[in-house]
C-alpha cells in the first residue's frame, strides 16, 4: 500500500506535477496569443462557412 | 489537386451515409426513450413488468442506457461527423465500402445488444454490460470507422484541421482506449465472461470507463459538432477561435481524471478519490469556456432565438450543457456527493446532460440537415417550435422531480436524532415518500416522447416533400494557387495541425498520462490487502448465485458498498473494506439505492425470508416496488458450467484449491441440497435443490460473511 502511495505524499514529485500543468495550460495561453495568429484564427474559424452545403 | 495553379474539380460527397445514419438515429431514439418510459413506470408502479422476466428494470436498463449513448447518440455522431468532416476536408469520404462496414456493423452491435440484454446476457458493468463476443464487433467497427476517418483526413484538400475535426479525433483515439481496457476478459462461455479486473481495481477501471463514456462519446464528439453547426447555422463564425484551443487542451487533459469521483467514500484508497474530486472541480473551468464561446457565437444575431427553432435548440442544448457541467463538478466534492450520491439526483442530472444537451442538439442538427441533405424545405417550422417546447417541459420536470426525489431521498436516509439513531430506519419509508415524484418523471419522459413524435412527423413529412431523384452534394472546389493558401509561416501549432498524426499522437498522450497514473497503482492490489482481514474465496454455489445476480441486475439497484459515513454504518453496518471485494470479477458496488444495499445482508435474515422475498417482495415488506422473480424458483442452475467458471476464476487469482476445481459442480450440488432442505423445513415446496433461487439464496447469505472485518457497531431497532 505505503509503495502505491509514495508518489502522491511525496510533495516535491506533486508539485512538479503541478508545475506542468500548470505551465502547460499558461503556454498554450500565451501561444495562442502570440504574435501575429489573429488573422491565421480569423481564416480558420471561417472554415464551416465557406460553403452552403 | 496538387497543381498549384487555380485549377476547378468536381468534388462528390457521400451524402447517403449520412442520411442513413441520420435514419438509424431517429428509429433508435424511438427505442430508447420508449424504454426509457417504461423503466420509470415500473418503478413508480411495480407492475410494468408485465410479469415477464424480460421486462425488469434489471434487465431493460442497460438497453436503455446502451440504447440511448450508442445508437441514439452513437448513429447522430457519425452522421454529423461524416457530414462534416467532408465539408472541412472538401474531400469524399475515404472510402465507401467501409462507411458501409461502419454503418451496418453498428447497427448489428445495436441488434446484439437489443437481444442479449433483456436475456440477461450482460457483463453486469454500467454502459459495458455487452458480452464479450459483441465487444470484438464493437472494436472491430470501431477500427474501421477510424481507419475511414483518418483515411479521410489524410486525403483533404485543405490543409489546416478545424477544431471540430480535433475533438473527432479525441473522441476516436480516448473511446477506443477505453473500451479496450475496460473490456479486458476472460470468456466463460459463448455469452458469458469474467472482467480480468477485480474489487477495487475493477471499480476504477470501470468508472475511468463510465466517465469517460460521458466525456468523450457523449461530450468531445458533440462539442465538435456544436463548433461546426452552431456556426453553420447561424452563418457566423464561432466567438473565439482561440478559446476553441485552449477548450480543447483544456477539457482533454482535465476529462480522463475525474473517473474516481464516482467512487467518493468508498473503500478506493482516499488518494485516488480526492485526485477524482480535484479534477473534477477543475472541469469547471473548460465546460463553461466552450458554454460561453459557443453562445457568444450567437453575438448580433440573438434575434433568431425568437424564429428560428433550430438555434433554439442549439441555445437550448448549449445551457443545459452549461448546467450540467456547473452542477457534475458540484456533485463531485465529497461533501455533497454524500448526499446524492446513489439517490435519483444523479439520475436526473444525467438526464439533463442527454436529454437537454445530446438530444437537443441532435434535433437541431437534424432540423438543419434533414433539408439540406434532401434538398427541399422543412415541413413545419410551427411544428419544430412546439416541439422545443414541450421537450423542454419534459426535460424540466425530469430534472426537477429527480433532485427534489435525490435529495429527499439523501437526506432521509442520514437522518439522525439526538439520541444517534436513524431517523427512518425502514429503507421502505425513503422509497414511498418519493413514488409521486417517480410520477412526475414519467410525465416529463412521456412529454419529451410526445416532441419526438412532432419531429419523426416533420422529418418524415418533410422527406415525402423532397424530389424524387436524390443526388449527392457536389462541390465545385477552385485548388488555390500555393501563395494564397494559409498565408502565415507553417510552424509550430500550425504546422501541427496540418500533421493529424502528430496531433493525434499528442492527444492520444494527453489521455494516456492520467490513465496510466490513476489506474496503474492498484493494478498492483496485493498492496492494498491487509493480510489479517482476507476474504474467502465464494464457494462454487455461491458463484453460480452471484452470476445470476449478475444475469438480473441485481446492481442496478442494489449497492454492496458501504460508505465511510456515519449514516451509511449505522444503517448497513461496519464500513466495506477493500479485501471484501477482492475476488469479485466484476465488481458489485453499484451506483444506485432503489434499495437498500446488500454488502451485509447475508445471515441477516432466514433462508426462507429470502425465497419468499425473491416470489413476491410485499409478503415481507407491504410497499416494496421490487419485482416478483418467480421464475427463479423454475429455472434450474447450470451446474456442470461451474468447473469451467471456477478454473477461470483461478487464472484470474482466485485461489481455489485441487478438489475445488475438479468438482465444483458435485460440491454445489451437495451446498444446494442443504439451503433446499433447510427451506422445505420451514415450509417451503419439495425440490428446489436445482433451481437457481436456491444457488442466489447462498450467494446473498455470503455477502458480508467472507472476510473478517472491525467488530460490527450494535445493529439498530
Amino acid at each position: 500500500m505505503k509503495e502505491g502511495l509514495k508518489y502522491f505524499t511525496d510533495t516535491h514529485l506533486t508539485s512538479i506535477g503541478l508545475l506542468l500543468f500548470f505551465t502547460f495550460f499558461v503556454g498554450i495561453v500565451f501561444w495562442v496569443f502570440r504574435k501575429g495568429s489573429k488573422n491565421y484564427y480569423n481564416q480558420s474559424a471561417q472554415m464551416p462557412l465557406e460553403d452552403d452545403l | 489537386m496538387e497543381n498549384r495553379t487555380a485549377q476547378i474539380q468536381n468534388i462528390t460527397y457521400d451524402d447517403g451515409i449520412v442520411k442513413k445514419f441520420m435514419l438509424a438515429t431517429i428509429v433508435w431514439a424511438g427505442v430508447a426513450f420508449t424504454v426509457g418510459l417504461l423503466i420509470a413506470l415500473q418503478l413508480a408502479y411495480w407492475k410494468f413488468n408485465f410479469n415477464l422476466e424480460w421486462l425488469t428494470f434489471g434487465r431493460l436498463r442497460p438497453l436503455h442506457t446502451n440504447a440511448a449513448i450508442f445508437a441514439f447518440a452513437g448513429n447522430a455522431i457519425f452522421a454529423g461527423i461524416y457530414h462534416s468532416t467532408q465539408r472541412l476536408c472538401k474531400t469524399r469520404l475515404f472510402s465507401d465500402a467501409l462507411s458501409n462496414i461502419h454503418f451496418w456493423g453498428w447497427q448489428l452491435i445495436i441488434v446484439a445488444a437489443a437481444i442479449t440484454l433483456p436475456l440477461g446476457l450482460s457483463q453486469a458493468k454500467e454502459y459495458a454490460e455487452l458480452e464479450w463476443p459483441i465487444d470484438i464487433m464493437i472494436t472491430l467497427v470501431w477500427v474501421v470507422f477510424a481507419v475511414n476517418f483518418f483515411g479521410t483526413l489524410a486525403r483533404r484538400r485543405e490543409k489546416h484541421l478545424y477544431v471540430a475535426l480535433w475533438f473527432y479525433i479525441a473522441t476516436i483515439i480516448t473511446v477506443a482506449l477505453l473500451h479496450i481496457v475496460n473490456s479486458i476478459e476472460i470468456p466463460v462461455a459463448f455469452m458469458q465472461s469474467y472482467p480480468v479486473w477485480a474489487g477495487i481495481q475493477d471499480a476504477l477501471v470501470q468508472w475511468w470507463y463510465g466517465h469517460n463514456a460521458v466525456a468523450f462519446f457523449l461530450t468531445t464528439p458533440f462539442l465538435g459538432l456544436m463548433y461546426y453547426y452552431v456556426p453553420k447555422v447561424v452563418n457566423r463564425p464561432v466567438y473565439s477561435y482561440r478559446l476553441s484551443i485552449i477548450h480543447f487542451w483544456a477539457l482533454i487533459f482535465i476529462y480522463i481524471w475525474a473517473g474516481p469521483h464516482h467512487l467518493l467514500y468508498t473503500s478506493l484508497p482516499d488518494w485516488a478519490q480526492n485526485l477524482g474530486m480535484v479534477f473534477s472541480i477543475m472541469l469547471w473551468a473548460p465546460s463553461w469556456g466552450g458554454m460561453i464561446n459557443g453562445l457568444l457565437t450567437l453575438r448580433g444575431v440573438w434575434h433568431l432565438v425568437r424564429t428560428e427553432p433550430i438555434v433554439k435548440f442549439f441555445v437550448g442544448a448549449l445551457t443545459f450543457y452549461g448546467m450540467v457541467t456547473f452542477e457534475g463538478p458540484l456533485l463531485s466534492i465529497k461533501s455533497i456527493s454524500s448526499v446524492g450520491h446513489y439517490t435519483d439526483w444523479i439520475i436526473g442530472h444525467v438526464h439533463s446532460g442527454t436529454l437537454g444537451w445530446n438530444g437537443f442538439l441532435i434535433f437541431g442538427i437534424f432540423y438543419y440537415l434533414v433539408p439540406k441533405l434532401w434538398k427541399t424545405e422543412l415541413y413545419s417550422k410551427k411544428l419544430a417550435n412546439q416541439h422545443f417546447w414541450i421537450g423542454l417541459t419534459g426535460v424540466l420536470f425530469y430534472y426537477i422531480s429527480m433532485v427534489t426525489a435525490g435529495i429527499t431521498q439523501g437526506l432521509m436516509w442520514r437522518a439522525i436524532d439526538p439520541k444517534g439513531q436513524l431517523v427512518y430506519p425502514d429503507f421502505i419509508e425513503t422509497v414511498t415518500r418519493i413514488i409521486p415524484l417517480y410520477w412526475v418523471r414519467a410525465l416529463g419522459g412521456s412529454l419529451y416522447i410526445v416532441g419526438y413524435i412532432l419531429f419523426v412527423y416533420n422529418i418524415v413529412k418533410t422527406i415525402k416533400s423532397a424530389p424524387a431523384s436524390q443526388s449527392d452534394t457536389v462541390v465545385e472546389y477552385a485548388a488555390p494557387a500555393k501563395s494564397e493558401q494559409i498565408t502565415s509561416p507553417e510552424q509550430g501549432h500550425r504546422k501541427l495541425e496540418g500533421m493529424a498524426t502528430v496531433f493525434s499522437i499528442l492527444a492520444f498522450i494527453a489521455v494516456l498520462v492520467g490513465s496510466l497514473i490513476e489506474i496503474y497503482p492498484t493494478l498492483s492490489l496485493q498492496k492494498y490487502l491487509n493480510p489479517e482481514q482476507m476474504t474467502e474465496p465464494y464457494t462454487a454455489l455461491q458463484l453460480a448465485g452471484r452470476d445470476i445476480y449478475t444475469k438480473e441486475g441485481c446492481y442496478l439497484c442494489h449497492s454492496q458498498m458501504i460508505r465511510q459515513l456515519p449514516d451509511d454504518v449505522l444503517r448497513y453496518g461496519p464500513a466495506s473494506t477493500i479485501e471484501e471485494s477482492m475476488y469479485d470479477h466484476p465488481f458489485q458496488w453499484g451506483s444506485k439505492r432503489t434499495g437498500p444495499d446488500l454488502a451485509r445482508v447475508g445471515k441477516k435474515y432466514p433462508n426462507l425470508w429470502h425465497f419468499r422475498h425473491m416470489l413476491n417482495p410485499r409478503d415481507i415488506t407491504p410497499n416494496s416496488i421490487m419485482p416478483n422473480y418467480y421464475w427463479l424458483a423454475e429455472n434450474n442452475t447450470d451446474f456442470f458450467i461451474l468447473r469451467k467458471k471456477v478454473s477461470v476464476m483461478k487464472m484470474l487469482g482466485v485461489p481455489y484449491n485441487d478438489n475445488m476445481l475438479a468438482n465444483a459442480d458435485r460440491l454445489a450440488e451437495d451446498e444446494a441440497k442443504i439451503i433446499a432442505e433447510d427451506l422445505e423445513k420451514q415450509g417451503a415446496p419439495k425440490g428446489l435443490e436445482r433451481k437457481e433461487i436456491v444457488a442466489l439464496i447462498a450467494y446473498l447469505q455470503s455477502l458480508g460473511q467472507k472476510a473478517k472485518v472491525a467488530a460490527p457497531v450494535a445493529p439498530q431497532k
